[in-house]
């Protein structure tokens, strides 16, 4: 006799067609790019029908729903769509950088600042993304250097890097921007400086530990860095492209006339530079 | 009418951003008597500014600057305040600056800095709210002052150099006393965070600039709120006095310059031709020009009696902070992001 069990009735009960119905649109649902993430709803079919720009910009703003619920990773996908559909958009960056990966960064800061927030960058804070973020960050702030948010959120990826002098140095400029930003001054600022305290005297007891120790066992102290490894690759590029900056920007004083060809001097140096910096770093 | 209409034209040519056409048609009624005289006003002067000198001058970011004149040996100091905590003095001679001193001390930024009238006090303020007072023949530190966690931005000194203006977060003006290093009195706007301030060269008024664009002129003798102008919608980055004290200029981040008239508190004018927030502003001792700086790298110098722009510096490549005349105004010095002074010639 057969036994009682819901699973055998519903099968009876449902059509085959209504099932088979079901399970596709199932299916289609899985499918991530189909969703309208504003809306959490299917994408109708005459959404596709829409010109690229303005579907650049509306994947902009799923993208940035995205972040808003901690969804990172899609959110840099959706952003990375909205690169290939409007290039003209993506060039203009890519004249600066020929790295792709930025080319995402900045079009996805110009949507955050849309919106006053720098959500990618938080989006990148929040996946250890903490280079690029950085990144991210001085692009938005080199676009508009007025932008007392992109600011503070540069000082705090710095922050993250461990760079707490660039650190203190980004929130002075967005304090200046905006004095009466109180959470930059009495946070961020305040527990940049406190770091910094205590880094200074943490650097002083390790010097007076080394003035202890014999010059042999300093040696000693040198971590065993793994110097291939991506990161310390990438730290290293940062260095050096830092210290050619600064060489670039420490002309001391220079005659009117002389002007144009130094900057023209240092154009061509920088590459050879930048390879001897990147090796000095390492 | 044609006559008229030659006018817009001139001032197109002069100044192609002038979209304010009001300007010139308060100031020309449409009587002969004022055309005349208009006409006679719109005749480019002989003002040619030109470009003298420049030099590297800190390691980052320049915001303030400021030009004395030692009333004892007549040196001219130029000084200016750095991101990177320093106020340098610098000593212009033979067309040149040389450093007399580098001032250290502050702990975060300094945002402004101005010298007493006789030409040997300094004083500077920094993002940390203290303001410091320099003896400029030493070199040497003269006092601190800690004005309060967020209330010190903009220093001025008074005509007399016996007080110090700042402005305070809670919209009052903090004046100290020189020689005490204390707050000898305050007034208030019961407005928002003061960003700017300055007294008139008479001596009679105060004049500050509030973050949310409210400017309030102070009589110093009663310590009363004469007027209160609601000017511009934006932070009011610098404001100035004109030498003969009738006119206050002011800059702000929407972009324009107003002049109004100080007796009787009217607008006399709307300035635009800056692409970006106009960061600093100093009048000229001839009375008749004034310069600004901006965010738009520009440095303009402009006529007070036309309303145009005479002349548009493009040198510094970045924001340009600070910019001051010297004493008799035959020198004009702008300072900005690109860590650089400049330094321009102008005719007496």
């Amino acid at each position: 006799m057969a036994s009682f069990g819901w699973k055998r009735k519903i099968g009876e009960k449902v059509s085959k067609v209504t099932s088979q119905q079901f399970e596709e649109e199932a299916a289609d649902v899985v499918k991530k790019e189909d969703i309208d993430w504003i809306h959490a709803t299917k994408r109708k079919k005459e959404v596709l029908l829409e010109d690229n720009i303005t579907k650049s910009k509306r994947l902009r703003e799923e993208g940035i729903a995205l972040a808003q619920n901690a969804r990172h990773l899609e959110a840099i996908k959706v952003w990375d769509s909205a690169i290939h559909l409007t290039p003209e958009d993506a060039s203009l960056y890519e004249m600066k950088s020929q790295d792709f990966h930025t080319t995402v960064m900045c079009l996805a800061a110009g949507a955050a600042r849309e919106l006053r927030t720098s959500c990618l960058i938080v989006a990148l804070m929040c996946l250890d993304e903490k280079f690029h973020a950085v990144q991210t960050a001085e692009t938005a702030v080199q676009r508009d250097p007025h932008f007392v948010e992109a600011w503070q959120t540069l000082g705090r990826a710095q922050l993250g890097l461990g760079e707490i002098t660039m650190a203190i140095r980004s929130f002075q400029v967005g304090l200046h921007l905006c004095p009466t930003n109180s959470e930059l001054r009495e946070e961020d600022l305040t527990w940049a400086l406190r770091l910094f305290q205590q880094k200074k005297g943490a650097v002083k007891t390790e010097e007076r530990k080394k003035d202890c120790r014999g010059i042999n066992e300093e040696l000693e102290i040198i971590p065993d860095y793994d110097f291939e490894s991506d990161e310390v690759v990438a730290a290293c590029a940062a260095i050096s492209q830092r210290q050619v900056a600064s060489a670039n920007n420490t002309g001391i004083v220079v005659s009117a006339s002389g002007l144009v060809t130094n900057a023209e001097q240092k154009k061509n140096d920088s590459s050879d530079s930048n390879t001897e910096m990147f090796i000095k770093a390492r | 009418m044609t006559a008229l209409h030659s006018l817009n034209s001139i001032s197109d040519l002069d100044h192609p951003y002038l979209d304010d056409y009001s300007v010139i048609l308060d100031v020309v009624p449409c009587t002969g008597l004022f055309l005349t005289y208009f006409l006679i006003c719109c005749i480019p002067k002989s003002y040619h500014v030109s470009f003298c000198f420049f030099i590297s001058a800190h390691d980052d970011a320049i915001w303030s600057v400021g030009w004395g004149k030692n009333a004892n040996d007549g040196s001219e100091l130029v000084i200016s305040g750095s991101l990177d905590d320093l106020v340098k003095v610098w000593k212009w001679a033979d067309e040149r600056l040389e450093l007399q001193w580098s001032l250290e001390g502050h702990q975060l930024g300094v945002v402004s800095v101005d010298v007493s009238a006789s030409g040997n006090i300094l004083a500077s303020s920094s993002l940390d709210a203290h303001i410091r007072l320099w003896d400029l023949d030493s070199g040497k530190q003269i006092r601190s002052i800690d004005a309060g966690p967020v209330d010190a931005w903009s220093v001025a000194f008074s005509p007399d150099s016996q007080h110090l203006a700042t402005g305070s977060h809670v919209g009052k003006v903090n004046i100290f006393g020189v020689e005490t290093g204390k707050k000898e009195f305050s007034l208030d706007t019961r407005g928002k965070f003061i960003l700017s301030n300055a007294y008139s060269p008479d001596g009679k008024y105060l004049a500050s600039g509030a973050i949310d664009g409210i400017i309030n002129i102070f009589d110093i003798a009663t310590g009363k709120l004469l007027h209160t102008l609601e000017g511009h919608a934006m932070p009011i980055r610098s404001l100035t006095f004109s030498p003969d004290s009738q006119l206050l200029v002011t800059a702000s981040d929407d972009g324009y310059i107003k002049i109004y008239d100080v007796q009787h508190a009217s607008l006399a004018a709307t300035l635009s031709g800056h692409g970006s927030w106009v960061l600093n502003v100093a009048f000229s001792p001839d009375d008749a020009h004034f310069v600004s700086s901006s965010s738009d790298k520009s440095v303009k110098v402009w006529d007070v009696a036309t309303r145009t722009c005479v002349h548009t510096f493009l040198d510094h490549q970045d924001q340009v902070w600070g910019v001051q005349y010297n004493r008799n105004g035959s020198k004009i010095v702008s300072v900005g992001d690109d860590q650089e002074i400049h330094i321009y010639d102008c005719p007496i």
